[in-house]
């Protein structure tokens, strides 16, 4: 029988929609299989309407969702996308140098796509390889520790593997860490221990302990269990949040790389503790080449009876684990919008309360907790409470990741106690003399020399695992340029102070670079930064003015002694 | 007698993203009880879910807002009603913040005064377009809130290129984007209250905008043309393809005879734009007013009302005889009926194999068109290519139906021009008239004064009402008053999303002669239950249709009202702004008071009506003529686009 392209479409979307049930909440997993099944890679009009036809939503749906994540592609792109990493730390070690090379090599500006169809030119937000930038994605597939040369060759690659229908295969080093506690863990002694245990007895070992969520936020882990117990619902979540986007960060990439097996031990003692049987890992669609190995391990801890029914033999504890991946969105770190991006919308947040632990996904309770959160976990209930509040501070209990990349002889994940400072911390990492650190990624601290002194700990810096070194050298006007274009491009775009704020704070600091900000324009802008800080809808508002207010405090006079550019002085 | 189950409530009518966010007030025991918010000093006690808006509100503190509207689910995204709540860092959204335990919350702290202008700041730093030449100046949130929250400059610049080009491909609706502020009313409107799909969120960041389906021109997606994104629109992204250039170039021009027709929703609305309260008539003063601006006769569109229900009600009568006593597979019941625009384009895009269902009565204003260009035109000697027929309407699809290819059976399009009631306030004031103070003027012949019956097609229900006390008389050879007091069928009535109602017909007289060609007798019917439904609003027309197909209780019934708007006319997309389910309600009541003042109330009684029938349609209700003239047929569009 004859098909047309139309025909195989239509049955590819068929197909897939069968497997997924007909649920809308699959409307991404779905958009991707058909992205990189169709051959097109992209999805074209035909199939979002056919899409939403069988999965019973509207076709401007289907657009919507579709044209909010950066991966999902609804026009026609290169059979290679490459997307260069925009972090600072890639910056820093020579991002634009390989970007003008990957420009030349291939005759297009960025965002464009070769006219022989085979390359498309992208930046991209922070892919987590910031410990060896400037890095790159070609489809799934990672490069880090770029030079223009090897840009060049990784090209020339591309294109000989494509002749010759050999897979490209993408090449990372390994990244440094110091001693991990997690190395010393006992696989699933975490998980034994927590099911011989009554459920409050888990949770109250864990609110012991005083663990936060590792995540950024720092909400305490024992209060959050204990709603979400005590939430009524016919079913309960545990949403494991792997979409690790913060620029800086890469050590949740380690623990699900190196320590895949404490994630699910972490989840399954989450959901023993809440009464949940269904865990969802929503992994960030960059990291998609560690998808095989997660879902292997999965499958291995389903053969021992770790997963599935009557777990480890405790009768009735069924609980199982699915993965879920993102598709290029920096505010599906957000736990609501990652609520919505799992229920197949845009990732937008939502109006908060009512909680995620009450009203989460499909509106059941539902704990939503980071890839290190659920980690350290596993080791509080294998060796006890009291082992992990006797570390670190009397008010941030235990250890903590951090990742550290830029101006530094030793980047990499360290484990430390809660409690540093960040003098300590440069001494360890061979930093010092550095002109700044940020201290939990964008949306966290710009801490000058001067405050060096201060305390990585929640009774001062206890925010997430992010940490940028920047050197004497480096354009503190640069580095803001680089972040508002950061959240200019990953914003969600509901709310009015971070959608258009944040454009204003950009054209701002653009300004300034050109030395043609006035101060009082300038005291306008940190007036505006106050209310983008108190009125966005969701964290990622609350905290993007940060970098503009610290450098207007602490680097006032750099940032308004610019000459002025096109002028004759 | 309702089938709530079915209605669309305001829950289920919550968009995708929001239905999440319901409240969920925990244990039952706390459903019904109270709490205590403390607002700017002063203590109110709520119900447990209130959100600090409507707290705000009951204590007379106004919250400034752009995002909410109150016949759609929350939003919280233009943060313009930002509040400090002790006890957050950070301030919460008034719309969004349900109180489910004392609160103590203050409106007017530095930060929140602050917030807010900065907020508008941003929205005209993005705001393309002069107030003077904008179709919504002096009747703009945008502008209310720049005034009241003390905008004193563009803080952070004003756009001086538009950005968008203006969409201006639909026949009824102009999209300019430049002017959009992004408080996604008009999706959820579309999206949730009617339950189209048309527009949507693309992008995201700031480079999102509100769309269509791959960003397609209006024309060519799903629109139906309800305009109801218009009505909820709070600046002016969102018009009606303004006509009234062309009107005023058709009035002046001496060799044209320009007549118009009013539809009964205008009549109950049109005084909002003159200042007057919602739910003030000025039928008659606006007679005199369109005779001033140069209309050489006014007809009431009440008139081809009562022809509809003439010729639909044949129709339906045809058909269930057809069904039930020839059991003939080809009469498909329950016949729906064909009024309002909206929703024959919703139907032939989303339900095209339910169009067989469909009445193929034209609808008032089209019928009205017709007549006019032939049989107006014979009586009056005047050449119908000279005539210009104008249409007044509550709505914006109907722009649309009078450009449908197939409304052209008098040899030229039956009608020229469909106006909204605020293109005609517009006009009427161009014109310099107080419509207000105007004296009152009757219509005009052969036409003349409609019914009850026609004034009530303004609201949902009114077409069955009409129906229904034309069929009961028809059928019983008894007054309707006898059956239901003052001949008001109050099952019908009402604001429910969908209605269901039974009337037993006990007693059957004899088959009168306007019909006695078509049916022998009435004993067919003797005994049996005429079971009817109405709808308004797609979103319960969606829920009904899908009913029928899955079997349930409206597959039974044999005739149903479906309305594209919510409320029906009176809540149409052409009707002045704003709306609001209180406004409706009042402009339902002036429609049934106007109802109530008429001496003939039943559309078989109008004597214009019958007359036609002697005159002109001499082969009766659902003839040859009348079929020629009267009615039509339908497209289907499918919802996939090309």
């Amino acid at each position: 029988m004859l098909l047309t392209e139309q025909d195989k479409e239509k049955k590819l979307i068929s197909e897939l929609a069968a497997q997924h049930n007909y649920q809308s909440s699959a409307l991404i997993p779905i958009l991707q299989a058909v992205q990189t099944q169709s051959g097109y890679g992209y999805v074209s009009q035909f199939a979002m309407q056919h899409v939403a036809d069988l999965l019973g939503v509207h076709a401007s749906e289907v657009y919507s969702v579709a044209t909010f994540y950066h991966f999902i592609n609804t026009k026609p792109k290169g059979k290679f996308i490459i997307r260069l990493s925009r972090d600072m730390p890639s910056i820093m070690k020579g991002a634009k140098t390989v970007a003008r090379q990957l420009e030349n090599d291939l005759g297009i500006r960025f965002g464009e796509t070769t006219p022989d169809g085979m390359f498309t030119l992208e930046w991209t937000s922070c892919i987590g390889m910031n410990y060896q930038a400037p890095a790159m994605m070609i489809n799934n597939e990672v490069f880090s520790n770029l030079t223009a040369q090897r840009a060049h060759l990784i090209i020339e690659d591309c294109l000989q593997e494509f002749r010759s229908h050999r897979p490209t295969i993408g090449k990372i080093s390994d990244t440094f860490t110091n001693k991990l506690t997690y190395s010393e863990h006992k696989a699933n002694d975490g998980l034994r221990k927590a099911l011989e245990m009554s459920h409050s007895e888990v949770i109250g070992e864990v609110s012991d302990s005083g663990i936060r969520g590792r995540g950024g936020a720092g909400f305490p882990v024992g209060s959050k269990w204990n709603l979400a117990a005590a939430a009524k619902g016919a079913t309960k979540y545990i949403v494991c949040n792997a979409d690790e986007g913060e620029p800086g960060t890469f050590k949740d990439r380690i623990i699900l790389s190196e320590y895949t097996d404490l994630v699910f031990e972490g989840m399954t003692i989450a959901a023993y503790a809440v009464g949940a049987n269904e865990g969802v890992i929503y992994l960030r669609a960059e990291y998609t080449f560690l998808k095989h190995q997660l879902e292997t391990t999965i499958e291995a801890r389903r053969k021992e009876n770790l997963l599935g029914q009557n777990i480890l033999g405790k009768e009735g504890f069924n609980f199982d684990i699915r993965i879920r991946m993102g598709a290029g969105a920096y505010v599906c770190g957000e736990e609501t919008a990652l609520i919505e991006s799992l229920e197949g919308h845009r990732g937008e947040p939502r109006n908060r309360p009512p909680y995620p632990v009450n009203t989460g996904f499909n509106n059941m309770p539902t704990v939503v907790n980071n890839v290190e959160t659920l980690a350290s976990i596993c080791c509080i209930l294998a060796r006890g409470s009291k082992w992990f509040s006797s570390i670190g501070t009397p008010k941030s209990k235990g250890f903590k990741l951090f990742s550290v990349s830029g101006d530094c002889k030793k980047p990499g994940v360290y484990e430390w106690p809660w409690g540093i400072t960040i003098q300590q911390l440069l001494e360890n990492v061979g930093g010092l003399g550095a002109k700044a650190v940020q201290v939990g990624g964008y949306t966290g601290q710009l801490v000058p020399a001067s405050h060096f002194n201060r305390v990585l700990g929640y009774e001062d810096l206890g925010i997430g695992g992010s940490i940028i070194v920047y050197g004497q050298e480096r354009d503190m006007l640069e580095i803001a340029e680089n972040y508002f274009e950061f959240f200019v491009d990953e914003s969600c775009g509901q709310c009015t102070p971070c959608r258009d704020g944040n454009v204003k704070l950009l054209e701002g600091v653009r300004l300034l670079r050109q030395g043609k900000c006035s101060t009082r324009y300038l005291n306008e802008l940190i007036d505006l930064c106050e209310t983008i800080q108190l009125a966005s809808k969701c964290g990622l508002g609350q905290l993007s003015p940060n970098v503009l207010i610290a450098i207007n405090e602490y680097f006032r006079d750099e940032i308004m002694a610019r000459p002025v550019v096109g002028q004759i002085q | 007698m309702c089938n709530k189950s079915l209605s669309a409530d305001s829950a289920g009518r919550a968009p995708l993203s929001e239905r999440a966010h319901r409240i969920d007030v925990e244990a039952s025991d706390a459903i019904g009880s109270t709490t205590t918010v403390n607002i700017d000093g002063v203590d109110v006690k709520v119900p447990l879910g209130t959100t600090i808006l409507n707290a705000a509100r009951k204590i007379g503190v106004r919250i400034p807002t752009l995002c909410h509207h109150d016949d759609l689910c929350v939003a919280g995204v233009c943060r313009m009603c930002v509040v400090h709540v002790e006890g957050f860092r950070t301030l919460q959204a008034a719309c969004a913040y349900p109180i489910t335990q004392p609160t103590k919350v203050n409106t007017a702290t530095p930060a929140v005064r602050k917030a807010r202008r900065h907020i508008l700041d941003l929205h005209l730093a993005n705001h393309y377009g002069e107030c003077y030449t904008c179709k919504r100046n002096n009747n703009c949130e945008l502008q209310s809130l720049a005034k009241e929250y003390g905008v004193d400059y563009f803080r952070f610049g004003h756009p001086k290129e538009p950005r968008y080009e203006i969409d201006h491909s639909s026949s009824s609706i102009v999209r300019d984007m430049n002017k959009c502020v992004l408080c996604r009313r008009c999706v959820r409107t579309c999206n949730d209250l009617q339950e189209v799909g048309c527009l949507t969120v693309e992008g995201r960041g700031a480079d999102s905008q509100i769309t269509t389906f791959a960003d397609k021109p209006l024309a060519s997606v799903v629109c139906i043309n309800c305009g109801q994104c218009i009505n909820r629109c709070p600046t002016g992204a969102l018009s009606e393809q303004d006509q009234t250039d062309d009107v005023w170039r058709m009035l002046d021009d001496p060799s044209k005879h320009v007549v118009i027709q009013t539809a009964p929703a205008p009549r109950a609305s049109i005084g909002e734009c003159f200042g007057l309260e919602p739910g003030t008539p000025v039928t008659f003063q606006m007679n005199t007013a369109l005779r001033r601006i140069g209309f050489n006769a006014v007809f009431d569109a009440n008139y081809t009302a009562d022809l509809t229900i003439i010729e639909e009600g044949t129709e339906l009568i045809i058909r269930l005889y057809k069904a039930l006593v020839n059991k003939d597979p080809s009469a498909v019941v329950p016949q729906f009926t064909s009024c309002s625009p909206g929703w024959i384009k919703y139907l032939e895009h989303f339900y095209p194999e339910m169009i067989p269902n469909l009445s193929s009565a034209k609808s008032p204003q089209q019928m009205f068109g017709a007549l006019i260009k032939t049989y107006y035109a014979q009586k009056k000697g005047i050449d119908p290519k000279d005539i210009v027929v104008v249409a007044l309407m509550p709505c914006a699809a109907k722009k649309f139906e009078c450009n449908r290819p197939e409304m052209c059976d008098s040899g030229y399009k039956d009608v020229d021009f469909g106006l909204t009631a605020r293109e005609l306030a517009k006009m009427v004031t161009e014109a310099g008239i107080d419509l207000p103070k105007l004296p009152k003027s009757d219509f005009d012949d052969p036409f003349g004064t409609a019914t009850g019956s026609g004034v009530i097609f303004g609201a949902t229900g009114g077409v069955m009402e009409a129906a229904l006390r034309t069929v009961i008389e028809l059928v019983t050879g008894k007054k309707v008053e006898n059956f239901y007091e003052h001949a008001n069928i109050i099952p019908v009535r009402g604001f429910e999303g969908v209605r269901l109602a039974e009337i037993n017909i006990t007693e059957v007289g004899p088959v009168p002669d306007l019909i006695k060609h078509l049916v022998p007798n009435w004993d067919w019917l003797k005994g049996a239950t005429l079971k009817v439904g109405v709808a308004h609003g797609t979103a319960n027309a969606r829920r009904v249709v899908e009913d029928i197909k899955a079997g349930g209780p409206f597959s039974q019934c044999h005739f149903i009202e479906f309305m594209g708007c919510p409320g029906g006319c009176l809540g149409g997309g052409g009707q002045p702004i704003p709306t609001s389910a209180a406004i409706r309600a009042k402009r339902a009541q002036a429609i049934y008071a106007e109802d109530a003042g008429y001496n003939v109330r039943k559309s078989h009684e109008n004597p214009a009506v019958l007359k036609l029938y002697e005159e002109f349609l001499v082969d009766g209700p659902c003839g040859g003529k009348s079929h020629h003239l009267l009615h039509t047929h339908y497209t289907p569009r499918g919802k996939f686009i090309a």
